[in-house]
């Protein structure tokens, strides 16, 4: 199995519904995003880029790509990154020891550390208390590991884990769900009948920094209708 | 006899400063530095790799005793071997405050992975340690025997002072042999931490090790040059002046070596003019030109100081030359992290757009009020904990050097082989 995502651009409306959902269900403290969706080319987003009149304005969602070649897991000096049987790139949260070193090598931006402890930056950045978000329970892969806890230990990184929490009992990651266009499909890229496999067969794809040889498993349709 | 005192007095302050400012910055997390996720290694990295790079004088200066029969410089291999010993103390040391999860470390033990270039320094730098020690140990042995030290010593009691002697001799060499591969190794590999990484583009170049290897030649020269002539004093500077010149002349011959080397690097980084790369250049040479200059103009100074006849002659001239050099290795490391965390990894183009490239902006970590959580760039500054943190590895090499220069005889007036 090969757990892999496409995003149809041509759908995407750029509203962010994916990056908040995902930000409430995995738990995610203030400033800490494992998810972003931007106008590229623009200073901010939604607003549109272009020259001599003719004005365009495409979006951009980006998490992890969970690639293939993973040259965080590979820099990860204690094995705390690795990738499951599923081919998802996941942290253990137990393991990390915060060195950093995935965030330097990751091309995507994409790895969030955790300078304090989560419950301190909710707490400044004035969440009422005893407030909690995202998914309350602790989940541990099948080997005990633990990738996903409400409240990280201060110190560790973390990132997307395609909603480990979910599609480890079959059901859809928090964006896939949350998005109201159907922009993102989900899906086993091993099932050639798997939507994600006949997408990715049929239709022209484009992967971030593909030229890095990182092999990305989050593969984009590329915007056909122009919103000009 | 005071003066020692008294550096071991600041020595100490400043050990205690860097684990009070550690020791906060564990209660808090590293939010207290002004590093973030778009700028994820600052300061403290960028010490560490200086301290790296002093560490080679030590071995670099006894296998040259040894390989090239440079009799002039045998009186400075103990002084060289301890000052590699302290600098890689200090190197090791400085890594610990950058761990956020310090508490962990021997994860890297227990669970290490082989395909990271940092546990590969962890292992050529921990046999640095080993061998540096080793080699101080077996230098310093015959005179401890002789004044009865029993500490680490006590096997010598069977043996006569010449056959401690003959030990010394025989694994001194040996040490220096084994060890000079290992003084390379640890620059070559702290230097792959960076070329390894595609998404770099300031780093990713394999001339980022030789270069490390030069560089880390003049500065680890420079140092030993400088703790001989405090050892010897103004007084001793003519009795020993051939080898402080052999050491200025390897110190301004790596420096050409270092030169050649950043030359070639610009010149790769700029003639194909790939948006990248001219993004690298315009952060080198405009936002952080003032610190590129310091990197560049310094050492260059240094050079040519020390391949003037009165350069390598006069006291003051090889103090002034090596100090100016340790301010210009120190920005060259401090320049690895500026260029490449502020070119973003994942930059587009919107052609359409007459857009060559757009940074995908990152999410700092922290939520302020009035400042952007998404960035494209990040003026990274220490902060006052960073400094102080910092303060760890100078305290350390200050401390070694000088209880050790106390305690035993460094001193080359007595030539013990």
């Amino acid at each position: 199995m090969r757990l892999g995502m496409v995003i149809d651009l041509d759908r995407c409306i750029g509203c962010r519904s994916c990056a908040v959902a995902c930000k409430s269900h995995n738990a995610q403290p203030p400033g800490t995003w494992w998810n972003r969706v931007f106008t590229p080319g623009a200073s901010f987003h939604q607003a549109a880029v272009g020259k001599d009149g003719a004005l365009q304005m495409e979006y951009l969602p980006v998490s992890c790509q969970m690639c293939d070649n993973p040259a965080c897991q590979k820099v990860c000096p204690s094995g705390a990154t690795y990738t499951d049987e599923r081919g998802v790139v996941l942290i253990d949260y137990e393991r990390c020891i915060g060195c950093r070193y995935c965030i330097a090598a990751c091309p995507y931006g994409v790895r969030q550390y955790n300078w304090e402890d989560p419950k301190k930056a909710k707490a400044r950045a004035g969440y009422e208390k005893g407030y909690e978000y995202g998914y309350p329970a602790d989940f541990r892969d099948k080997d005990g590991r633990l990738v996903y806890t409400p409240n990280r230990p201060v110190g560790v990184v973390e990132k997307c884990t395609f909603c480990v929490q979910y599609t480890s009992g079959g059901e859809q990651p928090a964006c896939v769900k949350g998005c109201p266009g159907k922009v993102r499909i989900f899906g086993d890229l091993d099932d050639p009948s798997s939507e994600v496999s006949k997408l990715v067969r049929k239709r022209q794809t484009v992967r971030l920094k593909e030229e890095l040889g990182t092999s990305p498993k989050v593969f984009y349709l590329a915007a056909t209708k122009l919103i000009r | 006899m005071k003066k020692s005192n008294i550096l071991l007095g600041l020595a100490g302050s400043l050990i205690l400063i860097s684990l009070v400012a550690w020791g906060y910055q564990i209660y808090n997390g590293l939010i207290v530095t002004n590093m973030r996720n778009s700028f994820s290694w600052g300061l403290y990295i960028a010490t560490f790799a200086f301290f790296v790079g002093v560490a080679a004088g030590g071995l670099i200066v006894s296998s040259t005793v040894y390989l090239f029969n440079i009799e002039k410089l045998k009186p400075f291999t103990r002084i060289a071997s301890l000052s590699a010993f302290a600098s890689i103390l200090g190197a090791g040391a400085m890594i610990l405050p950058d761990m956020g999860r310090v508490d962990r470390i021997w994860n890297i033990f227990v669970y290490p992975n082989f395909r990271s270039p940092l546990v590969w320094d962890v292992m050529v730098i921990s046999a640095y340690l080993l061998i540096t020690f080793l080699s101080v140990y077996v230098q310093i042995l015959p005179d401890r025997k002789k004044e009865g030290s029993r500490f680490l010593n006590g096997w010598t009691k069977a043996h006569s002072q010449e056959e401690v002697e003959a030990f010394s001799k025989k694994w001194s060499k040996r040490i220096a042999l084994v060890g000079l591969p290992v003084a390379i190794l640890i620059h070559t590999v702290t230097a792959l931490i960076f070329a390894t990484q595609a998404s770099r583009g300031w780093w990713n170049t394999a001339v980022l090790p030789p270069d490390f290897v030069s560089v880390a030649v003049a500065s680890g020269t420079a140092l030993v040059l400088v703790i001989s002539l405090l050892a010897v004093g103004k007084e001793q500077f003519d009795q020993h002046k051939g080898a402080f010149q052999i050491m200025a002349l390897i110190v301004a011959g790596s420096l050409v070596v270092h030169f050649f080397f950043v030359s070639v690097d610009l010149i790769i980084h700029g003639w194909w003019g790939s948006r990248e790369a001219e993004e690298i250049l315009s952060l080198i040479f405009g936002h952080y030109g003032y610190l590129y200059a310091t990197e560049l103009l310094l050492p260059a100074f240094t050079m040519v100081l020390f391949f003037t006849e009165k350069g390598k002659r006069s006291y003051r001239a090889l103090m002034i030359g090596s100090v100016l050099l340790f301010i210009g290795v120190f920005a060259h490391r401090l320049m690895l992290m500026f260029p490449a965390f502020n070119a973003i990894p994942l930059s587009l183009s919107i052609p359409g757009a007459g857009i060559e490239s757009w940074a995908y902006p990152v999410a700092l970590g922290q939520l302020q009020e009035g400042m952007p959580v998404f960035v494209s760039s990040w003026a990274y500054m220490p902060t006052l904990v960073e400094y102080g943190v910092t303060l760890l590895p100078f305290g350390l090499v200050l401390f070694v050097v000088t209880a050790a220069l106390k305690m035993y005889n460094f001193l080359p007036q007595k030539p013990f082989m």
